[in-house]
């Protein structure tokens, strides 16, 4: 069994009381697409950031393709730098607005000093084409394009040194919904391409729908479930996720929906109770506490396991 | 907001006391006693009793102590050049022209300016507006001796209409008070204009209008008020530009007041004199400041309520 | 439920236009500004009158020719008349140029010198490092600077450079804070995070993506460094603590013209006009340049 992608171990960052992301389990297994979901403030970007270590986590483990990189210094974690990339939400501020494409996207194989200056511009130049971008907009600036055009070039740079493993901090959320399909379209051809796993940040169940493979649930810095894309769409057992989905756009005016508008102390006081017969594994503790627990078909939920259950 | 006052007081008295202490090597630091100036140079045990009594032969450190504490009683010693008087009498007499004229400019300029900033504002880009930005530069960037010289040479020399120096009759201070006046007016009619522009360019005035209120009451219920707020704090800071100009407007209108006295305290190396009006125009400089920011803070309604996120 | 699915797209072409920079769009609202515009041109005659004074003079500054004719008025002969020294006047004014500009640019060049890494790495590094900045700027604040110069001014006797580098002391803080202020804000930027996630060093992100960035706080705390510089050197003079005689300096003409005003007006009027010319083409353009730089300042 090979070890995943990306993994990471009961990460935790705290900024002094605050817990933004408590004992976060998560693993991207090779060529799939992990979602990380949930709504702004869950702690989702955050666990982007500390995975690519931007920032530095409270406590825990990040193995890139099972080597512990989680304490390493900076200048160790440039040669990973090379399999692990980042695009950002904001195409806009995550462009230099004064470097035209070509430099931008050249600029990983300019700090890695990957190639001669000639290798180098064909590399910009193929891989402009690979994102569906003609080579002719290496000098162009990021202000001249739209944002879709802008989160091709993000792509391009992040992948330019060949990376395998990218996170994707809502790359869609500020583009327009014609848009998004496009860069999904993107992510999906080119993973299939070159082989690429992905934690893909996002608070759009749609868009999440059509590209992940396994869906993770976060809420206020935990997970509250994980589960295969289709098991999260078609069984979902925490009433978070439950609202999410029901958050979803729908385009037919006519369908019947279910909306659930619950705060997140409601949604605290709703925690499914379990009984230890519908478990598949022993849970980890045997507090009355909510914890993650197994269910069937690698369905992972936080609840709380009594005797009592119904 | 206590907290906010008292922060900022402490601040503002550490800081007094690193330029106070600056301020005392700098002057000792000036080749030559108050004695060396003279045409007949004094005997040199005469020079030393001389230094004795005056306490000048004591380590710097000790000097600046007492001195400190005499100045907390208000004692700022005496001055080498009327030894009969003391410095705080000097600055006694002194201190009325200087408050006099700068305090009328003052008058003068601020509600001038205001106007002028608030027709210019109201009727963007015509006459009007170009006229009061160019008097807002103009008043801001010539020095302030220059328009003296301007202000001499127009009215006393080619017009007469006006004496061109002097102290004593009120006709005397027409042309220094609209020498004074002329930073108020020009920092004003520059804040009144983009201060005024920037209300009235906020939506809750077009839902003003939209509610049927009239123009007037739009402008003077309430554009008013929030156009205020900034023109109110910068008010104190107005002291330390006629702090400044007094230097020459006083030289140049031959005033006999704190800037004349400054001028000459340097030229005879009078320390005292020195001391104790670098030491008052600091602390006016620091006092303002504090009381401008605190002035906004009280003001502005978002910092009172503690608006502010995070 | 909303499909996400479209047709592989066809590569984009971009339309057959110029490249533009954002630096050509500053250039483009820096034309528009006719003051602005104008008064850069304005600058630029003054600065050029003084780096060629011996072209279009006839005599130098100090040489006493016309004693017999001191005082005179503007005339063919003697453009802007005759000083109480019998010197050519407009000769002093033109090599009065080249002091007061001279001592304004250096001030410029030093204030950047200084304030430009000290800002660059306060608003970089932020924590304790900008801690200390800001309390020394605090300091700097608080005592008036015209004050202090003269202090300073009669520690060291006066002089060029002396006045150089007491300008450059009161001129450094406004430029550092322009400089932090650009840095701060781009810090956060995310093409900063995506450097970093690329492994570039904290140098190559200073060096290749902020000091780029802080073209406009360089320039404009530049431009507007020298006006502010030649202030302090003309009150300095004016007081007779600035640049010594015969060397001219228009603060110093002025204070001499001052005697002569009411006479001999030429004495007072062309240093007057020519020191508040230049000043104010200075001020202009640093205005000017800083809204083409950055159009969202509110104020215009």
């Amino acid at each position: 069994m090979t070890a995943p992608a990306l993994e990471l171990r009961k990460i935790t960052k705290r900024f002094g009381d605050f817990c933004a992301v408590n004992q976060v389990d998560l693993a991207v297994p090779r060529n799939r697409v992990v979602a990380l979901v949930g709504e702004s403030g869950s702690g989702k970007t955050t666990t982007g950031l500390l995975a690519l270590r931007l920032i530095e986590a409270t406590s825990g483990q990040i193995l890139l393709d099972g080597h512990d990189i989680s304490r390493i210094g900076q200048k160790e974690m440039k040669p990973y730098r090379r399999q692990l990339q980042v695009v950002f939400q904001d195409s806009y501020s995550s462009l230099d607005p004064m470097m035209t494409l070509g430099k931008i996207v050249g600029e990983p194989l300019q700090i890695h000093g990957v190639g001669s200056s000639a290798e180098q511009r064909d590399q910009v130049q193929v891989w402009l084409e690979k994102v569906g971008l003609d080579g002719s907009y290496a000098n162009r600036y990021p202000h001249e394009l739209s944002g879709g055009q802008r989160q091709r070039v993000a792509v391009a740079r992040a992948l330019i040194l060949g990376a395998s493993v990218l996170v994707a901090d809502e790359p869609t959320s500020a583009l327009d919904v014609s848009v998004k399909a496009q860069i999904v379209n993107l992510l999906q051809e080119l993973q299939a391409d070159i082989g690429l796993s992905m934690l893909f940040v996002s608070h759009d169940l749609s868009v999440v729908r059509s590209l992940a493979d396994e869906v993770v649930v976060m809420l206020r810095g935990r997970v509250v479930e994980r589960a295969p894309t289709d098991r999260i769409f078609t069984d979902a057992r925490h009433p978070y996720t439950h609202a999410l989905l029901d958050a979803m756009p729908v385009i037919d005016p006519k369908a019947r929906r279910r909306r659930t508008f619950l705060s997140a102390d409601e949604i605290a006081a709703r925690t499914p109770r379990l009984h230890p017969s519908d478990l598949v594994a022993e849970p980890l503790s045997d507090s009355a506490e909510p914890q993650l627990v197994a269910l069937a078909g690698s369905h992972f939920v936080e609840a709380i396991v009594t005797e009592h259950a119904a | 907001m206590t907290g906010f006052i008292i922060r900022r007081v402490i601040s503002m008295l550490v800081t007094f006391i690193v330029v106070s202490i600056i301020i005392f090597l700098m002057m000792h630091s000036i080749p030559g006693g108050p004695f060396d100036g003279y045409d007949m140079p004094l005997p040199d045990d005469v020079k030393a009793r001389l230094m004795a009594t005056l306490g000048l032969d004591k380590p710097l450190w000790e000097q600046y102590v007492r001195y400190m504490w005499g100045v907390l009683h208000f004692d700022f010693g005496v001055p080498y050049q009327s030894p009969g008087e003391s410095v705080i009498s000097l600055v006694a007499h002194a201190w009325l022209p200087s408050v006099t004229l700068g305090g009328l400019g003052i008058l003068v300029g601020a509600p001038l300016g205001i106007l002028l900033g608030m027709a210019a504002a109201l009727r963007r880009n015509s006459w009007i507006d170009y006229i009061a930005s160019a008097v807002a530069t103009l008043g801001l960037t010539i020095p302030v001796f220059i328009i003296s010289t301007g202000l001499i040479l127009v009215f006393a020399v080619w017009l007469k209409w006006t004496p061109a120096s002097g102290w004593g009759e009120p006709r005397r201070w027409i042309l220094p008070i609209l020498a004074y006046a002329a930073v108020p007016l020009a920092t004003y009619a520059r804040y009144a204009r983009s201060t005024m522009l920037d209300a009235l360019n906020k939506p809750f005035v077009s839902v003003l209008r939209a509610k049927g209120l009239s123009e007037r009451q739009v402008i003077f219920q309430h554009v008013l008020r929030n156009a205020a707020i900034p023109m109110v704090t910068i008010f104190p800071a107005m002291f330390v530009g006629i702090a400044t100009g007094s230097i020459f407007v006083e030289a140049m209108f031959r005033v006999p007041g704190l800037g004349a006295y400054f001028v000459s305290s340097i030229n005879k190396r009078d320390y005292p004199l020195e001391m104790a009006l670098m030491l008052m125009i600091s602390a006016l400089y620091s006092v303002s400041y504090l009381i401008a920011d605190i002035l906004y803070a009280v003001l502005n309604p978002r910092i009172r309520v503690g608006g502010g996120r995070r | 439920m909303t499909e996400l699915t479209t047709a592989a797209p066809v590569l984009a072409k971009p339309e057959a236009v110029r490249q533009r920079s954002p630096l050509y769009f500053a250039w483009r609202r820096f034309t528009a500004n006719k003051a602005a515009l104008a008064a850069g041109i304005v600058l630029l005659i003054i600065v050029l009158m003084a780096i060629f004074a011996p072209v279009i003079t006839t005599t130098g500054p100090n040489d006493q020719l016309f004693l017999t004719n001191s005082l005179n008025f503007p005339s063919a002969a003697h453009w802007f008349g005759v000083d109480d020294l019998g010197r050519d006047f407009f000769t002093r004014i033109v090599y009065g140029a080249r002091v007061s500009l001279g001592i304004g640019f250096s001030a410029a060049v030093f204030s950047l010198l200084v304030g430009l890494p000290l800002g660059a790495l306060a608003g970089y590094m932020g924590g304790k490092f900008d801690w200390v900045v800001m309390r020394v700027i605090e300091l700097f604040s608080v005592v008036p600077p015209l004050l202090a110069a003269l202090l300073l001014a009669t520690v060291t006797r006066g002089g060029v450079w002396a006045i150089i580098l007491i300008a450059a002391v009161f001129g450094w803080k406004d430029v550092c804070l322009l400089v932090r202020a650009q840095v701060k804000s781009f810090r956060e930027k995310e093409f900063i995070m995506a450097a970093q996630a690329l492994g570039a060093s904290p140098w190559h992100i200073v060096w290749r993506h902020l000091i780029p960035n802080s073209v406009s706080p360089i320039i404009v705390g530049f431009v507007l460094a020298i006006p502010l510089a030649m202030m302090l050197e003309a009150s300095l003079s004016f007081l007779g603590i600035g640049v010594q005689p015969p060397t001219p300096s228009w603060g110093q003409m002025i204070n001499v013209g001052m005697n002569f005003m009411f006479f001999y007006w030429h004495m007072a009027v062309f240093p007057t006009a020519a020191l508040a010319v230049t000043i104010l083409a200075a001020s202009l353009l640093g205005d000017g340049l800083r809204d083409a730089f950055d159009p969202t300042l509110k104020g215009r």
